[in-house]
């Protein structure tokens, strides 16, 4: 939920929780203010008919009206009403409905015999003044509700652009752009506060990037000449005429260790190459070309492995990538489908416009099929595999947004890339 | 025939010296800059081969002076970066070959003779050998005039080992030489062992010797 969502709707659920207490206590307040003065007036009326007997020695005339009436009559001398102030409800014929009125009871005494009299006064203007004043509260609480909401909403809108602006700029930000992150100043605290982190924060990423970038180079400079020496040495030392088997093997082992850590060198120092998005030229790559290409190169291993290349099916389809490694990508899943077979087994390469499968015979994975696409999983059957070929198409695979899938069915390897949708056609 | 080696890492520069000289080439050498375009300069050479990373300078700018100066001086590259880019501008700017360290020393002794091969023009665009002849434009080898019939891979590798006549060639740089990079994730030894094996079986069948050696497990030799 955006924080504009979010900041609104708790504004309307406090408005909201506002508006019913007040109303209610408002509704309260009116209620006791209105029985209050309703009261005085009985009250007063009852002062009033008592000093008018005082005065005149006789009941006063009984009037009634709409919203006041007086009903006097002789009392019991049994049971007297002292004073009683009450509720009740009277029927109106005239309206068809009863009628709220508050009544007081009392009784007032002349010549020592009782009589009590009943003052009833309607209730019903105040209902109404009431009822008009509820509803205009109730349109005041909703217009200051929306006001709230809406003034709420484009001023937060206002202050937090900075913020959507930042995000934005960090979701599309890669240290391999060679680009710093710019952001904008902002007047509200925090956001400058988060302005200043996040840029202290990326020109750490970046400094971290570009001192692995330089020991990738490095390590790749530093390694690949001692490497070179050695090779050249042991070359140099196979050329000696007087080798005993003896020394032969012993020299042929540590050339073919030498040139196995060469390798190694080389595909980690590729792998990392990818990762850093070093390989920034792109153009739409013909996956088909490619493959054919590829099939034939290998034709001969394939050959010698008494394989069988089945009829591939391959569509025209351009992936928008960079060539080189597309050749890697490639050149992986092929090897990957010749070494891991067995004599006699088949290979199937599958390219439709989505999708490219590669098939081949194989002894079960032992182990998760998630592992397959680690670094330096190779399996024990394969000799002098490195193990870095899959982790290679993984990593590609990440770079152009694609994915790479496994699956084991019917004694049948199937690879699969999903490829991305930036294609051309 | 002359050869300029620059290469500032001396046991490196040392090897490939020894190498070539035993060869047959003669060698000079410069381990830095300055003196590698000092001699660039002053001498002609039929091939220079150069590194990319020299303390005072870059490879590349003696590539522009040798371009500039002596056109006909075929050159090779020879850089720990496998940085596209160097390779790029490298051959851009009139580099014949690039190899990247670490390399095999046949293999760079093949590239090189392929390299005063193609320069060569009015050369020997024929490679004799005992009864052997190789005509390596048009990927065709007979014997006493009569045409072998080989792949193109037992071509390349025929060659390859004659450039490297007379020297062990280890199985790895065989394999290396006619797979290029794919051949590490595959049982490569197997496939030179195949392939040397049919070699063999194709010249002596057409009347040659058996001029192909295994030296104990570590390579073969054309000796001859």
């Amino acid at each position: 939920m955006r924080v504009l969502t979010k900041t609104s709707l708790y504004y309307l659920m406090v408005s909201l929780v506002v508006f019913l207490v007040g109303s209610i206590s408002f509704y309260k307040i009116m209620q006791v203010e209105i029985y209050d003065e309703v009261d005085d007036q009985l009250f007063t009326d009852k002062e009033n008919i008592i000093a008018f007997i005082r005065q005149h020695n006789r009941l006063p005339n009984v009037t009634s009206g709409i919203s006041e009436a007086i009903i006097v009559r002789e009392a019991n001398e049994e049971n007297l009403v002292i004073e009683d102030l009450a509720d009740t409800l009277i029927y109106s014929s005239y309206d068809e409905e009863y009628i709220p009125f508050r009544r007081l009871t009392f009784t007032a005494r002349q010549n020592g015999k009782p009589y009590e009299y009943t003052i009833l006064k309607s209730l019903i203007d105040f209902q109404d003044l009431f009822e008009s004043t509820m509803l205009a509260m109730g349109w005041i609480f909703l217009l200051l509700l929306l006001g709230l909401v809406a003034v709420n909403y484009v001023i937060n809108k206002y202050t937090w652009r900075h913020f959507y602006n930042t995000l934005s700029k960090i979701k599309r930000y890669s240290p391999s752009q060679h680009e710093p992150l710019k952001l904008k100043n902002s007047s509200t605290k925090e956001f400058q506060e988060l302005k200043e982190v996040l840029e202290a924060m990326m020109q750490k990423i970046n400094n971290d990037y570009l001192n692995l970038k330089e020991f990738t180079e490095n390590a790749s400079h530093e390694i690949q000449t001692p490497l070179a020496i050695v090779n050249s040495k042991l070359e140099l030392f196979m050329q000696s005429e007087n080798l005993t088997p003896h020394q032969a093997r012993m020299l042929e082992e540590t050339y073919a260790s030498v040139s196995r850590l060469a390798r190694l060198n080389k595909s980690l120092i590729l792998l990392t190459r990818i990762e850093n998005r070093e390989f920034r030229e792109q153009e739409p790559v013909p996956f088909q070309e490619l493959l054919e290409e590829q099939l034939e190169q290998f034709q001969e291993m394939v050959l010698m492995q008494d394989l069988t290349l089945l009829p591939s099916q391959l569509e025209p389809v351009y992936v928008y990538m960079n060539r080189g490694l597309a050749e890697v990508l490639l050149s992986n899943l092929l090897i990957n489908s010749i070494r891991h077979n067995y004599k006699g087994g088949t290979i199937q390469v599958i390219l439709a416009k989505d999708e490219l499968c590669i098939k081949n015979t194989g002894e079960e994975l032992q182990g998760p099929p998630e592992e397959l696409f680690r670094r330096f999983m190779s399996s024990k059957g394969a000799s002098g595999s490195l193990g870095v070929g899959l982790a290679l198409v993984k990593k590609i695979c990440d770079v152009y947004r694609m994915k790479a899938s496994y699956d084991y069915a019917d004694g049948m390897h199937s690879v699969c890339i999903r490829l991305s949708a930036e294609r051309y056609k | 025939m002359k050869i300029l080696l620059i290469e500032d890492e001396h046991a490196l520069n040392e090897s490939m010296v020894d190498y070539l000289r035993q060869e047959g080439y003669v060698c000079e050498s410069a381990e830095d800059y300055k003196t590698a375009s000092l001699k660039a300069a002053d001498f002609s050479y039929a091939c220079v081969i150069v590194d990319l990373t020299l303390p005072g300078g870059s490879g590349l700018d003696i590539v522009r002076l040798l371009k500039e100066n002596s056109p006909e001086t075929g050159i090779i590259i020879i850089s720990a970066k496998n940085a596209l880019d160097d390779k790029i501008s490298g051959l851009e700017i009139g580099a014949d070959d690039y190899l990247t360290k670490p390399f095999h020393l046949s293999e760079l002794n093949a590239r090189l003779k392929s390299v005063i091969r193609r320069r060569n023009f009015n050369g020997q665009k024929v490679v004799r050998v005992g009864l052997l002849e190789i005509f390596p434009d048009s990927a065709e080898a007979s014997i006493e005039g009569r045409k072998l019939t080989l792949t193109k891979k037992e071509f390349d590798l025929l060659l390859y080992l004659l450039s490297n006549r007379n020297r062990v060639v280890t199985k790895d740089s065989i394999a290396e030489h006619l797979w290029g990079d794919h051949i590490e994730a595959l049982d490569s030894l197997d496939f030179v062992y195949t392939h040397i094996k049919n070699l063999r079986r194709k010249l002596i069948d057409a009347g040659s010797e058996d001029y192909i050696q295994t030296v104990y497990g570590l390579g073969y030799k054309f000796s001859c």
